[in-house]
């Protein structure tokens, strides 16, 4: 359980930074370019297979996984799209796309020259897929029978599961109860397997109403409500 | 604003010359083409992004039973409005969720695991939905958050805060401002911004 597990409702921090662009740097736009590469390029997709050289896995869960197990000093150093950068290309790296040599001597031309041109060509297979992916999508929605155990208007009590590196359960609901708002039907998956942290296989999904002032007492604002998607591995009947 | 998007010339300059680097070695390794960046940056700025949503929150306004439906089940309803790109389910909108302000209610969504944003109606997310510090303080202190905004919410006004954790992306529509009955819908959809779409501001006045 990290800290970046926990940011809902963290005490002492300073003024909100309103910064509406997407991207602050134009190198951003690059790395937000290739890691939507990878996804849709990822081979557990239904696509038609391309002439890519991409082979392994790579999806959402993976780097939400690599953020969300960095040490949280490090978590907070970096802005957004530098932990992209970071995982991404230790992921090329681990799995034997690239060297680190490699990358590294490429990097030290590219700051030399920073408009040197990039090499020309590639299948247009490739891209059609890029595209395809984005206009298509990748619903976790399973169409199983999986009937959910709580209904709208139930009271729940949110486990504390043991979490490792990834999760999709905010921190600051852990042991707080409250009332199913919405029992969305079907059955969802998810992108990876958390392990003890519970969440994979399909499974129900609840929409869940918390009052803030029971999940803050004393430490809130007055007539706020919250409203959290919630995975059933992580609510159970409360005990009282 | 703080600084914090500010830092020293030579930081931004090794972090673009890694990622030139790393899409290079892509390109010649045959995992992406050197087209494949640029297509999917063009995917954003044509056919995925916060254009969209606007249309949809001009179409609400101007039609009170769609914004029933939009409400009801949001993607059956944008399906309706066959003159939206292509895309509209695609990635990250595969399942998406419309809340509207009315008397009485203010919606703002977050994201305090991450930054879940429903890519085909708003886009990309801005850098202040990522921030961290916006993600943990708008979970417990909403009304202070909004002030910083810019948008006093009075605290007989209930907030209601939309924590998008699994797999589900919401957006908001927002109040239709005063003073805009004569307009069309193309000149009401340019009233609606991104935040006003995600709850830290309302459409702007005509």
């Amino acid at each position: 359980m990290k800290l970046q597990h926990y940011l809902g409702g963290l005490e002492g921090l300073g003024p909100i930074t309103v910064e509406t662009r997407v991207f602050v740097e134009e190198w951003e736009k690059r790395i937000f370019g290739i890691h939507t590469a990878m996804m849709a390029l990822s081979p557990q997709l239904p696509l038609p297979a391309t002439p890519s050289a991409f082979h392994t896995v790579w999806t959402w869960a993976h780097l939400r996984t690599g953020a969300e197990g960095l040490n949280p000093f490090d978590y907070f150093k970096y802005r957004y799209y530098e932990k992209w950068l970071g995982g991404i290309s230790g992921y090329f790296i681990e799995n034997g796309y690239i060297t680190e040599e490699e990358l590294d001597a490429r990097t030290a031309e590219y700051l030399a020259d920073p408009e040197k041109p990039l090499p020309q060509g590639g299948a247009p297979e490739i891209d059609r897929r890029v595209e395809r992916y984005l206009a298509e999508g990748d619903s976790p929605k399973r169409d199983v029978a999986i009937l959910p155990d709580f209904q709208e208007g139930d009271t729940v009590t949110v486990r504390n599961v043991p979490t490792l590196e990834h999760t999709r359960l905010p921190g600051f609901l852990r042991n707080h109860s409250g009332v199913v708002e919405t029992v969305y039907p079907g059955a969802y998956g998810y992108l990876t397997d958390t392990g003890t942290d519970g969440v994979g296989a399909p499974m129900p999904v609840y929409c869940v109403r918390f009052e803030a002032k029971d999940l803050w007492p004393g430490n809130t604002e007055p007539n706020v409500t919250l409203y959290a998607d919630l995975y059933a591995a992580y609510v159970t009947k409360p005990t009282a | 604003m703080t600084d914090r998007f500010h830092h020293p010339d030579d930081r931004e300059a090794r972090s673009a010359a890694r990622v030139r680097a790393l899409e290079a070695l892509l390109i010649e390794k045959g995992v992406i083409t050197s087209k494949t960046v640029d297509t999917v940056l063009n995917v954003f700025e044509t056919k995925m992004g916060p254009f969209n949503g606007a249309r949809i929150v001009a179409r609400a306004w101007v039609d009170p039973a769609f914004k029933q439906r939009l409400v009801a089940d949001a993607p059956a309803a944008i399906a309706e409005l066959t003159d939206l790109p292509e895309g509209m389910a695609g990635a990250e909108g595969e399942h998406m969720r419309a809340v509207a302000n009315g008397e009485g209610v203010h919606n703002l969504v977050i994201c305090t695991l991450c930054s879940c944003y429903p890519w085909p109606v708003l886009g990309l997310p801005p850098y202040w939905y990522k921030d961290p510090t916006f993600r943990s303080r708008a979970a417990r202190e909403p009304r202070a958050v909004l002030k910083e905004f810019g948008l006093t919410v009075p605290e007989s006004t209930e907030v209601k805060v939309w924590d998008s954790s699994a797999q589900i992306r919401w957006f908001v529509i927002p109040e239709r401002p005063a003073g805009t009955e004569g307009m069309s819908e193309n000149q009401l959809a340019a009233l609606v911004t991104p935040e006003a779409m995600m709850g830290v501001a309302v459409a702007a006045s005509a």
